[in-house]
C-alpha cells in the first residue's frame, strides 16, 4: 500500500490502512520530510507504528499488469532554493525508484464544494466557487445566511471556526434586531496585579525549559487491532500538571511605571532575555539597534516608559519577554508590576446591542 | 530575593566573546539582596566586563569577606571557586592565594564595613604590598545586613534613615589606596555601567594592586533625602574626570578622538588604557595630583569618578619577592625537596 | 674549704648583660666541648629586650648525655653587676665564681664557701684595644680563652671553630684568634689552672649535632614542601621564619632563573599570617606560619574558618609562658588546651608535640602531610626550650623515597573522566572529603568556600540535619587523624608497674633523667611519651593499664591532663598532675623530687579513693 501525499490525511490514511489490515504500508511525498505539511506530532506517530516515510519522489507512473496495479515509479528528486527563498523541486538524474504495491491511496488534498447550494437562491460564489462574504459579519449575499468554518473562508482550524461562531452570531442577533451589522462593541478587556507578596505572585511565573511531553500511547499491537481503538492514552494529571506549567503566560504583562522608577538597573540586570533598556529616547528604528539587545521584529511594538528622572526612556522589547516577573520582583519601587491581561470577546445578545446600558466589569 | 531560579533561557541573539560563551555564562546563582540593590549593579557590570575580555571563569578566584557585599561573589562566575572568607580579612586571604598561584585572576569583593572598618589593616597592607588583584569595594556608607547603622566611609553631616546625623570624618578608600601605593585606583557609581564596566575591565587587565571604590546605594537604608549616598544625590554631584576604554591586545585600535583630549596607556600584558578626558584640568598620571584634586572636589560636595590614578608600569607583590614565574602550586617534591644529600651536609655543619 | 670536683659533669652559668656579643662567644664556649666528645646542653635565658638588661646562658656538661636543665651553678661566670647578688648567691656551695676584677670589689660582695677567681678582663681589654666596641666584643672571647685554661678545653679544638666561624672573613679571625689565646695564656699564668671541673676528651657525643628546634623545624618546613609562610615577629618564633628565609634562599633557589621557588611574606599580624596561609592553601600551596600564643589567641577565628570550611594550614606555636604578654622570653608548655580546641564553636585540632630539634624538623615535614591529608589547621608545638636553645640530637634524616602526600585533590583529568564531586561529600567514609584547586577544570569541580554551613554539595544551608551530617563528619575525620599522627613512645620500666607517668615535648630530656634516677632508686614507673593530639588507644590504654598515672608538664593547669580527662573519658582521680612553670625549663631533679613524694603518699592510702561507691570501704 503506498500513501500520497504529506499532510495529516495522508497521516490518518496510513495508519487507517494498517488497522485494516495493510501489511506493507508506506507514505511517499514529493517535497522533504521537513516541509511536510503534517504536523510532527503526527508524524512521530505514523513512524511510531512503523511506517516510512519516504522523500524527494515525485509520481511518475503506474505499473499494471492484467489490469491489475503492481506497483509505481518516481523520480528523485532535491529541493533548489532562489535568491527569494522560493523553492522548486529539481531532478536530480539519479536512476528512478520504483516501489511494488497493489493499493494506492491518494491523500494530496481536499476542497469546498458548494454543489448543494442551487446557484439561484441569491448566495453569489467567487471564481474558486467559495460563497462571497463580509470577512467581519461573515454574512453572505442572501442576507438572512451566514457562513462559519472551512466554508466560510477556506480550512483553517477549529479555532477559527469557534470565532466565527462567535462573531456570526453577534450578527445574527443584531441582524434580527434591525441593527447595524457593522456596527459592533469592541471587546471588553482589563488588567489586573499578579502580586500577592515579596516574590509571590497568583500566576505561575517559574519558566520551564522543558520540551513538550508526549503524551502517552496504546501498545502498539494493541492499537494496530482495531481502527476503532483509541491510540492516545491522555496525559494523567501529574504529567498534565507539568505540561501545563509550560504555559508562557502570554497574558501576563509587564507594566511600568516611570513616575516610580528611580532608574537602579535592577530590571536591566535581572533580565533573562535582555529585552529592556534605559536609553536616550530617539527614532524607533535608530532606538531598536542600541537596545541592550538589538530589537530586530518589527512587528512586535516596543513598550517605552517616558518622564524618567535622568530623561532616558524605558524600552522594552516584547518580542522575547518570558513574563517571568523578575523584573517587577526586583524593582525596590514597584514600578515594574505583572498584571494579567483580561479580554472579554462580545457576544450575541443584548450586550452586543448598539442602545445597551453599559455592561458589568468581566 | 526571588526564591526561582533566574531561566537559562536566554535572548537568540545573544553575542558569544572570543570563548564562544554568552554574558549568561559568567552568572552565578540568583542574588539574594535587597530589591533595587547597588551591589546588584556591580555584580552585573563585573559580568559584563569578564565577557567581554574573555576571561575564562575557571582562571578567576573571588574572594570576599563578610556583609552584603560579600555576599555578591555566588551571584557572578559560578565556574569560578569563591571563597567568602571572615570579616575584614578577604585581602590577606586573597594575598596568600596569589602567592600559591600567580597566574589566575584574583578578584576581591568587600564594603565598606568590611574594609574601611573592621579591615582597614588588611585593605592598607594588600595595597602597599601591591597584590596583582582586582579589589572592589562596594560603598554604601552603610551596615546593611545589621540594618542601617553608619560605616567609615559615611560622609561627615550625612543623614542615616532614623534620623541620626553622622559626626565622624568618613574614610575615603580611593585616596587611601592612592597614598598607600595603589597603581590602579578608580572610582564609579553601581547605577551607571558604560562608567563602570570598562573600569573593571582595566582593573582585571592591570598587573598590579587595583582598587575600585563604587559608589553603591543601599535602597533599604541609605537611600532617602539627607543620605550622600542615595541614588539621586550621586547622580546630582557625580564629577566624572574622563571616560575609559580598554583595548586589550588582540583588538585593533580603530576609534579616533580629537588631539589632545586622549591619553594612552600601554599595560604590561599589552592591553592599552584609551582615557578621554571629561575634566581639562585631571591628570591622572599623578598620585599626588589626582589625591589633591579628589579632595578638593570633595569639600566641595563632589564625588569625583572615573580612573583616578594609573602606574602603567606597575610592579606586583611576585615581582618584588622574586618569584619564579611557575605557580607554586604547580611545583612539586623535585623542585621542593632538598633531599638528603643536601641534609647530611647541613648535619655535618652543625657538629 | 673543699671545692666541687667533678669531669665531664657539671653546670657553668654565663651572667651577661643583652647586647654586648656573648651569645656568640657562649656559644663557641659550648660548641668547643661537644668537639672534645662530651656531651653539652646550653640554655639561653634572656630578656624581651635588645641591650642592657640582664641575660644568662647556662651550659650543662654532661657525659652521660642528659640533655635537661640541671638545675645550679657550679661555676659562675659573673659578667653583669646588676645581677651580681644573685648570680653570686646562686653558685653551689664549693662551686666557682669568674669575674672581671678591673673593678676592685668589697669583701662582703663574695662568699666564703665559693672559689672566686677574678681576672682583670677589662684591664686587658683596654690596654690592647682603642675601639670601644673591640673591646666589649673581644672581652667575651678573652674569658672564653680563659675558662678553656681554667677547664681543660683543648684551645685547638675552639679555635678550629673560631676557623670554621670565619671562613672567608679572615681578617676578623686572626683578631679573634688572638684575643683568645691572650686569654688562654692569662689564665694559665695567673689563675689556679685546673679548676676542681674539668672537661675531659670522650666520644660521647658521636655523630650528634648541635641544632636549635626553631631552625630545624624551618628545615622541615623546606623539606616538608612548604612554598608560602606568613609570618607576624614574635619570640620566640621569629627566628623560625628567618631560618625558612635562609634555608630557602639555600635550598629554593630555581638554578637556571635566579627565581624563588617559595614566597615569604612578613605579615601585618598574626590575623593575615594566618589569613594568607589559609589562602595560598586553600589554593594548592602548602603554606605555614609559626607564631607564638598571642598570635594564636589572634588566629581563632581564621583557624575556626579553616577547621570548617576545611582548608590545611600549618602552624608552629613555639610557646612561651602566657597568659597574656606573660613572660615573653621564658618557655611553658601552656597552648595545649588554646591549640586544641583554638576558635569559637566546636572545633578540635590535631596537635603534634616534638621532643626536640630533630622531632620538630619531622614533625612540621609531616605536619604538611597531614594538614594536606585531613585538610585542617594542624598544630606543631614546640616551645622556647627547644626552639631557641642549640641542643644536641640525633642527624637529621630525611628518606628520598618519600613523597609529598597531598591529599584528596581531584586533578582535571579525574574530573573530565567524570568523577562525582561534592567537596564536602563523603565518598569513602573516613570523614575526609576531595577538594579541587582553583583554575582546575572549565565546567567542574568549583565550589564556594564559607564558613557558613553548607550541604555535602557546598550549598550554603542552615538546615539542622544538614549541619549535624557535616559536623559528625568532621568527628568522624578527627577519628581518621589518628592514623596519620605520631605514635606514642612507651618507655616500660624495668619490672611490672602499678604506676606510670606521661610527659610530651620539651619534658622529654628532664623525664628521661628522671626515670633513669627512679631506676636507681629501684621504684619502677612505666612511662609513654605522647606525641600527638587526637590520642591513640595506646595513650588512653595506657592510663587504664596503671593504678596511677602522673601527667608531667610545664603550664599551671595541668593542660594534657585536662585533654585526656575529657578526649579519654577517664577517672581524673588516677591522673596526678605534675607541674611546672616558672618559666625555667624543667628538671630531673623536680620531676624526681615530686613523684617520688607522692609516691610514697599513695603507698600508704587506699587507691582510686575518690572512685564512686567508696572502694576503700570506708
Amino acid at each position: 500500500m503506498i500513501v500520497l501525499g504529506g499532510g495529516n490525511t495522508a497521516m490518518d490514511c496510513c495508519r487507517s490502512a494498517r488497522r485494516l489490515g495493510g501489511e506493507d504500508v508506506k507514505v511517499i511525498v514529493r517535497s522533504g520530510f521537513e516541509e511536510m505539511k503534517a504536523s510532527p506530532w503526527e508524524k512521530e506517530d505514523a513512524q511510531h507504528e512503523g511506517i516510512p516515510i519516504l522523500n524527494y519522489l515525485v509520481p511518475k507512473s503506474f505499473q499494471h499488469e492484467g489490469g491489475k496495479l503492481t506497483g509505481m515509479t518516481f523520480e528523485k528528486v532535491k529541493a533548489v532554493y532562489d535568491d527569494k527563498g522560493r523553492r522548486s523541486l529539481v531532478p536530480t538524474g539519479e536512476p528512478d525508484e520504483s516501489f511494488e504495491c497493489d493499493q494506492v491511496l491518494v491523500a494530496v488534498g481536499q476542497e469546498n464544494a458548494f454543489t448543494w447550494i442551487e446557484r439561484d437562491i441569491g448566495i453569489e460564489f467567487d471564481k474558486w466557487g467559495m460563497p462571497k462574504l463580509d470577512e467581519k459579519t461573515l454574512q453572505s449575499t442572501l442576507p438572512r445566511v451566514f457562513f462559519g468554518g472551512d466554508a466560510a473562508l477556506g480550512p483553517k482550524n477549529i479555532i477559527w471556526a469557534v470565532a466565527h461562531g462567535h462573531e456570526a452570531a453577534v450578527s445574527i442577533d443584531k441582524f434580527c434586531q434591525g441593527e447595524s451589522l457593522a456596527d459592533r462593541p469592541p471587546p471588553h478587556m482589563n488588567l489586573v496585579s499578579q502580586k500577592m507578596g515579596i516574590h509571590e505572585w497568583s500566576y505561575d511565573n517559574n519558566v520551564v525549559p522543558d520540551a513538550r511531553y508526549a503524551v502517552p500511547l496504546k501498545e502498539l499491537k494493541l492499537a494496530l487491532k482495531d481502527i476503532r481503538t483509541e491510540v492516545e492514552l491522555g496525559f494523567d494529571p501529574q504529567l498534565a500538571w507539568k505540561e501545563a506549567q509550560r504555559c508562557l503566560n502570554c497574558d501576563v504583562q509587564t507594566v511600568f511605571a516611570p513616575k516610580l522608577c528611580i532608574e537602579c538597573d535592577a530590571c536591566v540586570d535581572i533580565c533573562p532575555m535582555d529585552c529592556i533598556t534605559f536609553t536616550p529616547d530617539g527614532e524607533e528604528a535608530e532606538v531598536r539597534a542600541r537596545l541592550n539587545a538589538p530589537s530586530d521584529n518589527a512587528s512586535q511594538d516596543l513598550y517605552v516608559g517616558a518622564g524618567l528622572k535622568t530623561g532616558r526612556i524605558m524600552a522594552k522589547d516584547e518580542d522575547v519577554c518570558l513574563h517571568c516577573g523578575l523584573c517587577a520582583e526586583r524593582c525596590p519601587t514597584g514600578a515594574w508590576d505583572m498584571q494579567k491581561f483580561y479580554l472579554e470577546m462580545t457576544h450575541a445578545g443584548p450586550g452586543c446591542r448598539s442602545r445597551e446600558t453599559p455592561r458589568q466589569a468581566a | 530575593m526571588t526564591y526561582l531560579a533566574k531561566p537559562k533561557l536566554h535572548h537568540p541573539d545573544l553575542p558569544k566573546n572570543a570563548l564562544g560563551l554568552t554574558r549568561r555564562d559568567y552568572e552565578g546563582t540568583i542574588s539574594t539582596l535587597c530589591a533595587g540593590c547597588g551591589h546588584d549593579s556591580i555584580s552585573a557590570a563585573i559580568i559584563q566586563a569578564c565577557w567581554e575580555l574573555a576571561v575564562q571563569p575557571h582562571r578567576v578566584a573571588k574572594l570576599s569577606g563578610i556583609g552584603c557585599s560579600s555576599k555578591t561573589p555566588t551571584y557572578f562566575l559560578d565556574k569560578s571557586h569563591g571563597f567568602n572568607s571572615v570579616h575584614g580579612r578577604m585581602p590577606s586571604v586573597l594575598t596568600g592565594a596569589n602567592l600559591a598561584n600567580r597566574e589566575l585572576l584574583y578578584l576581591g569583593v568587600s564594603g565598606d564595613g568590611d574594609s574601611a572598618s573592621i579591615g582597614l589593616g588588611q585593605f592598607a597592607h594588600s595595597m602597599r604590598r601591591g597584590v596583582n588583584m582586582t579589589y572592589i569595594v562596594e560603598n554604601n556608607g552603610v551596615y546593611g545586613l545589621t540594618k542601617g547603622q553608619f560605616s567609615a566611609t559615611a560622609d561627615r553631616g550625612s543623614k542615616s534613615k532614623r534620623g541620626a546625623v553622622n559626626t565622624d570624618e568618613g574614610i575615603d578608600l580611593a585616596c587611601l589606596a592612592m597614598q598607600l601605593g595603589a597603581s590602579y585606583v578608580a572610582r564609579s557609581f553601581s547605577g551607571d555601567k558604560h562608567q563602570l564596566v570598562p573600569l573593571i575591565k582595566g582593573a582585571l587587565t592591570h598587573p598590579g594592586a587595583a582598587f575600585i571604590d563604587v559608589v553603591s546605594p543601599c535602597v533599604a537604608f541609605n537611600n532617602h533625602e539627607g543620605s550622600t549616598r542615595s541614588y539621586d544625590y550621586v547622580r546630582h554631584h557625580n564629577e566624572a574626570v574622563n571616560s575609559l576604554d580598554v583595548i586589550t591586545m588582540h583588538k585593533e585600535i580603530t576609534a579616533e578622538y580629537p588631539p589632545g583630549s586622549l591619553q594612552e596607556v600601554r599595560q604590561h600584558d599589552g592591553s592599552v588604557l584609551r582615557l578621554r578626558k571629561l575634566a581639562d584640568d585631571y591628570d591622572s598620571s599623578s598620585r599626588i595630583a589626582a589625591m589633591s584634586y579628589v579632595q578638593s572636589h570633595y569639600a566641595r560636595g563632589e564625588i569625583v569618578t572615573g580612573l583616578l590614578y594609573v602606574e602603567p608600569d606597575a610592579i606586583d607583590l611576585h615581582e618584588h619577592l622574586g618569584t619564579t614565574m611557575r605557580p607554586l602550586n604547580e611545583l612539586g617534591d623535585k623542585e621542593l625537596c632538598p633531599g638528603s644529600a643536601a641534609l647530611a651536609q647541613f648535619n655535618a655543619s652543625l657538629r | 674549704m673543699k671545692t666541687l670536683q667533678a669531669t665531664n659533669d657539671f653546670v657553668i652559668k654565663f651572667a651577661n648583660v643583652n647586647g654586648s656579643g656573648s651569645a656568640s662567644a657562649n656559644t663557641l664556649f659550648a660548641k668547643s666541648i661537644a668537639r672534645m666528645g662530651v656531651p653539652v646542653s646550653p640554655r639561653n635565658i634572656f630578656p624581651s629586650n635588645i641591650q642592657g638588661l640582664p641575660t644568662w646562658y647556662e651550659v650543662r656538661v654532661c657525659e652521660a648525655g642528659w640533655n635537661a636543665r640541671r638545675g645550679g651553678a657550679d661555676l659562675m661566670v659573673a659578667m653583669n653587676p646588676q645581677t651580681w647578688e644573685k648570680d653570686v648567691a646562686e653558685v653551689t656551695p664549693g662551686g666557682y665564681l669568674f669575674y672581671d676584677s678591673t673593678r676592685p670589689m668589697p669583701a662582703g660582695k663574695f662568699r666564703d664557701d665559693i672559689l672566686v677567681i677574678g681576672m682583670p678582663l677589662t684591664e686587658i681589654c683596654n690596654a690592647t684595644y682603642t675601639d670601644p666596641r673591640q673591646r666589649q666584643l673581644f672581652k667575651n672571647i678573652i674569658y672564653v680563652g680563659a675558662l678553656a685554661a681554667l677547664l681543660g678545653i683543648e684551645l685547638a679544638e675552639v679555635e678550629k671553630l673560631i676557623g670554621e666561624q670565619y671562613k672567608g672573613k679572615e681578617k676578623l679571625l686572626e683578631p679573634n684568634v688572638k684575643a683568645l689565646r691572650m686569654g688562654h695564656e692569662y689564665a694559665l699564668a695567673k689563675l689556679p689552672c685546673p679548676l676542681g671541673l674539668q672537661v675531659q676528651r670522650a666520644d660521647k657525643v658521636g655523630d650528634k649535632v648541635f641544632l636549635e628546634g626553631n631552625n630545624a623545624a624551618a628545615l622541615g618546613a623546606v623539606f616538608g614542601g612548604a612554598t608560602v609562610c606568613a609570618w607576624y615577629p614574635i619570640t620566640p618564633s621569629s627566628s623560625m621564619a628567618e631560618a625558612f628565609a635562609k634555608h630557602c634562599r639555600k635550598y629554593r633557589m630555581d638554578k637556571e632563573t635566579g627565581k624563588n621557588n617559595f614566597a615569604i611574606v612578613q605579615a601585618e599580624d598574626e590575623l593575615a599570617s594566618i589569613g594568607m596561609v589559609i589562602g595560598a592553601a586553600w589554593n594548592g600551596a602548602r603554606a605555614f606560619t609559626c607564631t607564638s600564643g598571642p598570635g594564636i589567641s589572634l588566629m581563632s577565628e581564621f583557624i575556626g574558618l579553616a577547621y570548617f570550611a576545611e582548608i590545611p594550614a600549618t602552624l608552629v606555636n613555639v610557646q612561651r609562658a602566657g597568659p597574656s604578654t606573660g613572660m615573653p622570653t621564658r618557655t611553658q608548655q601552656s597552648d595545649v588546651l588554646l591549640c586544641a580546641f583554638a576558635s569559637h564553636g566546636d572545633t578540635k585540632h590535631p596537635i603534634l608535640f616534638p621532643q626536640d630539634a630533630k622531632e620538630a624538623f619531622e614533625f612540621t615535614a609531616d605536619a604538611l602531610d597531614i594538614a594536606d591529608r585531613l585538610q585542617t589547621p594542624v598544630f606543631v608545638l614546640t616551645d622556647l626550650d627547644i626552639g631557641m636553645n642549640e641542643r644536641l640530637c640525633d642527624p637529621l634524616t630525611w628518606d628520598d623515597a618519600r613523597t609529598y602526600d597531598r591529599g584528596k585533590v581531584l586533578t582535571k583529568e579525574q574530573l573530565d573522566a567524570g568523577a562525582r564531586f561534592g567537596r564536602y561529600l563523603d565518598v569513602d567514609d573516613d570523614g575526609i572529603t576531595y577538594r579541587t584547586y582553583p583554575g582546575t577544570h572549565p565546567s567542574r569541580g568549583s565550589f564556594f568556600t564559607r564558613g557558613t554551613s553548607r550541604d555535602r554539595y557546598a550549598r550554603y544551608t542552615e538546615e539542622g540535619t544538614a549541619y549535624v551530617d557535616n559536623m559528625q563528619r568532621l568527628l568522624r575525620k578527627f577519628e581518621t587523624a589518628k592514623h596519620f599522627m605520631p605514635k606514642p613512645v612507651v618507655r616500660p620500666a624495668a619490672k611490672p608497674s602499678r604506676y606510670g607517668a606521661i610527659y610530651y615535648g620539651s619534658t622529654a630530656p628532664a623525664m628521661e633523667e628522671a626515670l633513669a634516677l627512679f631506676e636507681a632508686d629501684g621504684i619502677h614507673l612505666d612511662a609513654l611519651r605522647v606525641r600527638a593530639f587526637p590520642f591513640q588507644d595506646a595513650v588512653i590504654d595506657f592510663v587504664n593499664d596503671h593504678d596511677h598515672v602522673f601527667v608531667v608538664e610545664q603550664n599551671r593547669d595541668g593542660q594534657l591532663r585536662t585533654l585526656l580527662v575529657t578526649e579519654g573519658a577517664l577517672d581524673p582521680a588516677r591522673l596526678g598532675a605534675v607541674l611546672h612553670y616558672d618559666g625555667t625549663p624543667i628538671t630531673a631533679r623536680f620531676i624526681h623530687g615530686d613523684i617520688a613524694k607522692r609516691l610514697s603518699a599513695l603507698q600508704v592510702t587506699p587507691l582510686r579513693r575518690t572512685v564512686a561507691g567508696g572502694a576503700s570501704g570506708e
